[in-house]
């Protein structure tokens, strides 16, 4: 378990100290901020929430399965060609314990980035409401998305200043400071939010609060697992433009499969998942992630380390 | 095969053929290698750049697989954990994560030793120190130069206790002062029962520290012996064994 505990750890830390891997999450957080302001010329106030909320699940599938595969494949690839795997496995780890413990490593630090998403997403649904009802009030349509771009902005920005800060005073890596403070300042927008959807609701209560995405992102959670360990398993054997390329094609061929989850149509109709759905979903997956597992390990243990 | 209870590493007819993807033989590294290293001595293992000398480190790590004949670590194979947990290992180039401190790097491979949280830090506080890495600890080991590289990269090594440790061209590039703290050390740890596995292309530097050596010229084993039973220096053994047929034609060249 300590084994475990210390390669997890490590991953976790790479991937986060990885710039590519920051700048797709503050590429998605822009996203989502900015999908509330887009279609306002098309579609009015009413549709905002539901515009952030769609661009947030999107985002969590598309651009989070790349980050999955991307960031996977480049932490496998690396600990084989920069040699720190030969350090590793001089150690009492075996082979297949290194492959499974920097799988789930890869797999929690897409969990981060997923998290930070979503945080987004409810600060975004929740603001654009809020902002509508406001709107509809006062006549002024800059409210519409005013708070919610404001939230976002800061969610995408602050925690660069104060990484920019750590670094300059307390010797914080840049890029691993921004990833962190990026989930916490996401998730404190979200939480700030919901308090205050509940405490003022704007009078009548019409805010809501967007639990009942939550299932929903649960349910994104399963195939980026089968993506990590697809991804993990093509690294350990061919190199990182082919292993990403194979699971650039395993995505375009399963992307239609995602119908099974019955994640779009229940998201348009504004319905809740019930969490019976979400676990058959996640036993649906297991199978996938085992197999991929085993074909990692299998591979893993064939070749050479040099 | 019968391991002697004293032999830590025993080779036996072991050969290595590298392939590409399809299975095409490239390189034959190793041709039937028969080798021991006895429990606490010094063994040496010398040859020219292309020898053979890193894959047979890393066979008997486990990280390459024999094509042929067998590898004995404490008698049991090399990939066993068993075997694995006595043993450090410092590779040639210091392969370490950059974004890790010089503290967490030591922590990391003693949370692979399987080390609690307190042992941990103690012994990391310890080899910290010990290296003279202590200053900077809290950097990033991206920024350190290749000698203080080299220094986490060993601390990394010993955080287990090991009671074998192979290090692989231990002091190539290594400033003088760098390379005699080495060499100190190697016989430090060898007084204090570790028995030592090292490469080189050094001979001056393996000549102060090894008591037995094995020279490979393409992938076979041309000479042991014991320091001291050589005859010559180890320098003219090395030449009258590796030397032979090779052409030097820079007068020839520079004509």
């Amino acid at each position: 378990m300590r084994r475990w505990r210390a390669i997890v750890k490590a991953t976790i830390l790479e991937m986060s100290s990885e710039p590519l891997a920051l700048l797709l999450t503050l590429s998605s957080i822009a996203i989502i901020a900015f999908a509330s302001v887009f279609h306002i010329h098309q579609f009015g106030g009413a549709d905002s929430s539901r515009m952030a909320r769609d661009a947030g699940f999107s985002v969590l599938l598309v651009i989070g399965i790349v980050y999955a595969v991307f960031c996977t494949v480049k932490v496998f690839r690396r600990e084989i060609e920069s040699g720190t795997a030969q350090m590793a496995l001089a150690h009492p780890v075996s082979r297949a314990g290194f492959f499974v413990a920097k799988a789930s490593g890869a797999f929690l630090a897409y969990a981060v980035f997923a998290l930070t998403v979503f945080g987004v997403t409810v600060t975004t649904v929740v603001g654009a409401k809020a902002g509508g009802i406001v709107a509809r009030r006062t006549g002024d349509i800059a409210f519409i998305w005013g708070p919610a771009l404001a939230i976002d902005a800061a969610v995408a920005v602050l925690p660069l200043v104060l990484a920019a800060v750590a670094d300059r005073f307390f010797r914080c890596r840049f890029t691993t400071a921004a990833t962190w403070l990026s989930l916490a300042i996401s998730l404190l927008g979200a939480a700030a939010s919901i308090a205050l959807a509940v405490a003022f609701g704007f009078g009548d209560g019409m805010i809501g609060v967007p639990l009942w995405l939550a299932p929903a992102a649960v349910m994104l959670l399963f195939p980026a697992a089968v993506f990590v360990a697809a991804s993990a398993a093509f690294s350990v054997r061919v190199k990182e433009g082919v292993a990403t390329a194979l699971a650039g094609a395993l995505f375009i061929v399963a992307l239609p499969a995602f119908g099974n989850y019955y994640l779009s149509s229940a998201l348009s109709k504004g319905a809740t998942i019930p969490w019976s759905r979400v676990f058959a979903a996640g036993l649906a997956a297991v199978p996938f992630v085992a197999s991929f597992g085993l074909l990692g390990i299998h591979l893993f243990n064939q070749r050479d380390i040099s | 095969m019968n391991s002697a209870p004293d032999n830590v590493v025993e080779l036996n007819s072991v050969a290595k053929t590298f392939r590409d993807f399809w299975m095409r033989p490239t390189v034959k590294a190793v041709d039937g290698l028969d080798l021991t290293v006895a429990r606490g001595e010094v063994f040496g293992l010398l040859g020219p750049n292309g020898s053979g000398k890193s894959t047979t480190i890393k066979m008997i790590l486990g990280l390459i697989k024999p094509g042929a004949g067998t590898v004995r670590l404490f008698g049991l194979p090399p990939d066993s954990i068993a075997a694995r947990r006595r043993l450090g290992y410092l590779p040639e180039l210091s392969y370490l994560h950059p974004f890790l401190t010089a503290r967490e790097t030591i922590s990391y491979y003693a949370g692979l030793c399987g080390l609690d949280s307190r042992t941990s830090k103690e012994r990391t506080s310890q080899l910290l120190e010990m290296t003279g890495l202590a200053d900077a600890a809290g950097r990033a080991v991206g920024g350190f130069s290749k000698g203080m590289a080299r220094r986490v990269a060993l601390a990394s090594a010993l955080v287990g206790r090991p009671e074998l440790l192979i290090l692989d061209e231990p002091t190539s590039g290594l400033d003088p002062v760098s390379t005699n703290e080495v060499k100190t050390l190697v016989k430090t740890l060898v007084k204090g029962g570790m028995t030592i596995l090292m490469t080189s292309h050094l001979l001056a530097d393996a000549e102060d520290v090894c008591n037995r050596v094995c020279i490979l010229n393409h992938g076979r084993k041309v000479a042991e012996g014991k320091i001291g039973e050589i005859g010559s220096s180890l320098q003219d053994f090395f030449l009258a064994k590796v030397g032979e047929g090779r052409d030097f034609t820079v007068a020839e060249f520079l004509r």
